[in-house]
């Protein structure tokens, strides 16, 4: 127990060293939003309990807990960082870069600058999205990022979230207004330098709100420019509004030595149309906790994953979708590719509540193991609370089809291609759940450069 | 370009194949004709290499190649090709995507550069034209809800892009009414040339009325029991195996 504590307090006071530095332009409420979400991380402390802590079960943090993370050094001057690799095969419209947790305005596009600029940015655009920081609007105190920051991933949402909340000081923030339709993709990238000396600590923090009958595709990606090990606690809130529809895709391709661990929370008025896809190609461990409200009828969710297993690499990915009122659905679909020793989790957990009739909730996990030493777990969690419903879930661990191996063979392909190509037939109906053009090419491009890497 | 000799090949330790020899050159086109049973789409399979069949002795060189040293692969680079009775669906795979790898890996095989998405995408729609296939199906998962009718013709696609030297097409006529089955034939004797061989695996004799054979040998319980020119597949046809198999002193396998 001495031990837990101690990985808590250094938490602690680095929480205590960073509002001691350069906090106190903050508004209060941020500030207040912090302090609570601190006190809350020292209550609970990290999930490190092996018994009777159903959530982590499959997951054991100990390690992530006990590790001495730091904070980047943001004084070092950022050196140059080609991003020629993580290029969209699309024009850069709408971009918004972080390098070790720090704003990269000469990588960014709309910078949004400082003064009478800012003010324009946050406040005067009904035509395109805000694309901003969340320090600036912060700063500019924006009414939307007062309402809806740290409101859809409460306290309740667990450790990582709170820790997360406490070092809030920046991060993305994307507003589309009503009636506004993005043609873009909006591209959020999150960089780690993951230089080997000392691990570091980051908490990107993203927060979208689709104002009513709007529509916009967002790419969410993590990428890694060394193979260090560091911490990735990330939190993202999605408010969709009545009608709204918004697409959200998460690329995670941290080192094989990082601990990434994401929460992210949708909730959904009626009619809005939230399709995620979460992509793990990287990390050495990984946990997701993504949920979905349907807080109003009409509300349609697809959440929609893939992960791939190589080495020693865990991934975890937790859904919930709470299914609060009568006329929505959602239809999930999450396939797996284990090879090595690596292991995979699902755990998707369905919420239908009482009243909650015509709900419509479909969940599919498969996953197919490439070696005797990877392991897949997959649990479906139905709770239903309404009579009149249509749910189904389905779970499937298979192997490669020999017969189509022969089959791709016999046509002078070798081995790792045949593989390779199989897999991600097997994989394809989730990047094809992609709608943006150049988005889905270019997951699709990092699934198979990643398969084909093994 | 292809020579059997004495070939025994097992599955799951029974023998199946005993004692073939065979000899097939350019230019020419055989039919190997058997009842159900007798082994004729495992000795298509044997020759390219399923993993399954175990050679238990024998030989075949193909162009002067120990052909059996080779993975399947390996004997797909080097020009040999088998169509499939029975093609796989493969969900999630496009076809275009298939038979690029496919082709790209024998053209780097031969030290060839690969062929961009654009200029294969080119190919594919010649070559499609030439067997009369749908183009718009390359661009589905391999064979997923294809016919029986497009599911042969992919195989001739897939044929008509590797061009390959020895062609082995195991009942290639199996599921085709008779005007599918006359156009996939106009496709075989399209595609066939000079420089390339044709074995042709059948049941029935029907397809032969299309691609008409320099060569017919009777596979009867693992061996070529009679060998004979077109006029054999007739015989068979009007007779059926059951004399030939008497000659042989069998019982016609399968037939029971």
């Amino acid at each position: 127990m001495s031990a837990q504590a101690t990985d808590e307090a250094r938490y602690l006071a680095a929480f205590e060293a960073a509002e001691r530095n350069g906090a106190a332009h903050d508004p209060t409420w941020l500030r207040e939003l912090r302090r609570d979400a601190m006190a809350e991380f020292t209550r609970a402390g990290f999930p490190t309990a092996r018994r009777g802590n159903e959530p982590w079960k499959y997951t054991d943090v100990r390690s992530l807990a006990s590790t001495a993370f730091v904070a980047p050094d943001v004084t070092e001057p950022l050196g140059e960082i080609d991003l020629s690799p993580y290029d969209l095969p699309c024009p850069r419209v709408h971009q918004l870069v972080f390098v070790d947790g720090r704003y990269a305005p000469q990588l960014s596009t709309d910078p949004p600058s400082e003064g009478e600029r800012a003010s324009h940015v946050f406040f005067e655009r009904g035509d395109g999205p805000i694309v901003g920081r969340i320090a600036e609007a912060a700063h500019y105190d924006v009414p939307l990022v007062r309402e809806h920051l740290g409101k859809h991933a409460g306290a309740a949402a667990g450790a990582f979230t709170s820790l997360n909340t406490a070092f809030v000081r920046d991060g993305a923030f994307v507003s589309i207004p009503d009636g506004v339709s993005v043609p873009e993709p909006i591209y959020l990238l999150f960089i780690s330098t993951a230089r080997p000396e000392r691990p570091t600590v980051t908490y990107p923090r993203v927060l979208i709100v689709a104002g009513r009958d709007s529509s916009a595709t967002v790419l969410v990606s993590f990428e890694s420019l060394g193979d260090g090990a560091y911490f990735t606690d990330a939190v993202t809130e999605i408010v969709a509004g009545p009608g709204a529809s918004l697409r959200c895709i998460t690329l995670q391709r941290e080192s094989d030595a990082a601990y990434h661990v994401s929460t992210t929370n949708v909730t959904q008025a009626r009619d809005s149309s939230v399709s995620t896809v979460t992509v793990d190609l990287g990390g050495g461990l990984v946990r997701h906790d993504l949920s979905v409200l349907l807080a109003e009828p009409g509300a349609s969710a697809s959440l929609n994953g893939l992960y791939l297993g190589r080495g020693k690499r865990h991934v975890d990915n937790h859904t919930f979708v709470d299914h609060a009122v009568p006329g929505a659905s959602s239809d999930e679909v999450y396939k797996g590719i284990l090879d090595d020793d690596s292991r995979g989790v699902f755990v998707g957990h369905v919420l239908v509540r009482p009243g909650a009739q015509h709900t419509v909730a479909h969940q599919v996990n498969k996953n197919l193991l490439l070696s005797d030493g990877a392991e897949a777990d997959t649990q479906p969690k139905l709770e239903i609370f309404a009579d009149d419903v249509t749910c189904t879930h389905g779970a499937a661990v298979g192997q490669l089809d020999p017969a189509a191996m022969f089959y791709l063979k016999s046509r002078g392909i070798g081995e790792a291609v045949a593989r390779a190509l199989l897999v991600h037939g097997f994989v394809r109906e989730v990047v094809d759940s992609i709608a943006d053009d150049a988005v889905r090419q270019y997951t699709d491009d990092a699934v198979m450069a990643a398969l084909r890497a093994g | 370009m292809l020579e059997i000799h004495d070939l025994h090949a097992s599955v799951n330790g029974v023998e199946i194949l005993k004692g073939i020899d065979l000899r097939v050159d350019a230019g020419e086109t055989h039919a190997i004709m058997g009842p159900n049973g007798s082994g004729k789409s495992t000795l298509a399979l044997v020759l390219a290499g399923h993993p399954a069949y175990e050679v238990t002795s024998g030989s075949v060189s193909f162009d002067g190649a120990d052909l059996l040293a080779l993975g399947p692969e390996e004997r797909a680079r080097r020009g040999l090709f088998l169509s499939f009775q029975h093609p796989i669906e493969i969900p999630g795979l496009r076809l275009d995507h298939f038979l690029r790898a496919g082709y790209n890996e024998v053209r780097k095989s031969r030290d060839e550069d690969e062929m961009d998405v654009l200029k294969f995408d080119r190919l594919i729609r010649a070559k499609a034209k030439d067997i009369r296939m749908d183009a718009a199906l390359t661009k589905r998962s391999v064979n997923e809800g294809f016919s029986g009718g497009e599911k042969k013709r992919n195989e001739l696609l897939q044929m008509a892009i590797l061009e390959p030297k020895l062609r082995i097409l195991d009942e290639v006529d199996s599921g085709l009414d008779v005007d599918a089955l006359r156009s996939v034939a106009d496709g075989i004797n399209a595609l066939a040339t000079p420089q390339s061989a044709t074995l042709i695996v059948t049941h029935y004799q029907r397809i032969l009325d299309y691609v008409v054979p320099d060569a017919v040998h009777i596979l009867i319980d693992g061996r070529i029991v009679r060998s004979g020119d077109k006029q054999l597949a007739a015989e068979i046809e009007s007779k059926g195996y059951e004399p030939v198999a008497e000659a042989a002193g069998l019982a016609p396998a399968g037939g029971s």
